[in-house]
């Protein structure tokens, strides 16, 4: 008996860490090409692309990746998705024809086509700042007047 | 007299048939060395080390085979190593004057970002940009 629960205690503990490491796994998937320029310091990946990161899953047809050295590892900074993007945040959906994330701020900019999507509402616009580590999102429509500004509720609680 | 006259013609013929060798041992230098150089070099379990632009290159393969003197073909399983990226391959054509090498085999580089398999590649050495055919997957290590 004792045996068998330490076997399930283990097996259990195992599935754990390979879940937990699957979750955590960052990639870049492209259905065409990618290309590596180690001069300019960049990824372009092209066709069907997905790129995931400990923040977000991102979808769209190009991207580029900029990244730096450091420690003797390379680290991506800027990553920058053109057309039908499409990015993933918890429960959120970010959609537009291009989006910059910068790793220094934890920020997201959409422009072009911009909507937002959570399980309680969709709103759209022409510019979309999603900033990451304050849980706030600005929404600008192409006319400067309208301006949405969203605090979510766990940051706005605080 | 005629005695001498015979060894006069002796000695001369002598003389000229070893100028006809000496000839034909000349003019029959030249094919040989043209054929020498068009023949193909197949070298099996090899390892080598080139100098290009990214720095001391590492190649290895199942089978070397070479085409001619800038080209060479790293048939069955073959790599590159560097200090930037581990290229492990199949059946890759190098350029030497160009630097260049490519495959349109499955490959699988290690970097220091990560692990990428793709369905083949080409490596422009000299601007330091490597394209990937294919599908790509590109795991990134922490």
């Amino acid at each position: 008996m004792n045996l068998s629960l330490k076997s399930k205690l283990f097996f259990l503990i195992l599935n754990l860490f390979f879940f937990s490491n699957a979750n955590c796994e960052s990639y870049v998937k492209a259905g065409e090409s990618l290309i590596w320029d180690s001069e300019n310091k960049s990824y372009t990946a092209n066709g069907e692309v997905e790129f995931k990161n400990e923040k977000f899953i991102a979808f769209a047809d190009k991207m580029i990746a900029k990244y730096i050295e450091e420690n003797n590892d390379e680290i991506f900074t800027i990553i920058e998705l053109f057309d039908n993007v499409v990015i993933e945040f918890k429960q959120e959906t970010f959609k537009g024809d291009y989006a910059i994330y910068t790793r220094d701020d934890n920020i997201i900019r959409l422009t072009g086509n911009v909507s937002i999507e959570s399980p309680t509402r969709i709103l759209t616009g022409n510019e979309l700042i999603a900033d990451i580590d304050n849980n706030k999102r600005i929404l600008n429509s192409a006319n400067e007047e309208s301006l949405v500004e969203v605090l979510l509720e766990n940051n706005a609680n605080d | 007299m005629i005695n001498n006259l015979t060894k006069r013609t002796r000695n001369i013929f002598i003389i000229f048939i070893l100028g006809l060798q000496c000839l034909i041992y000349f003019f029959n230098q030249k094919p040989l060395t043209d054929n020498y150089i068009q023949k193909s070099i197949t070298v099996e379990n090899f390892s080598s080390i080139v100098l290009s632009k990214s720095g001391i290159t590492k190649i290895g393969s199942e089978k070397l085979n070479k085409i001619d003197e800038n080209n060479i073909y790293l048939e069955g399983k073959s790599y590159l190593e560097n200090k930037e990226y581990k290229i492990y391959g199949k059946n890759i054509s190098i350029d030497l004057s160009k630097e260049i090498s490519n495959s349109d085999e499955y490959v699988e580089v290690i970097n220091r970002m990560g692990l990428l398999k793709a369905q083949g590649f080409k490596n422009l050495d000299y601007n330091g940009k490597i394209f990937f055919k294919g599908e790509i997957e590109f795991v990134i290590e922490k």
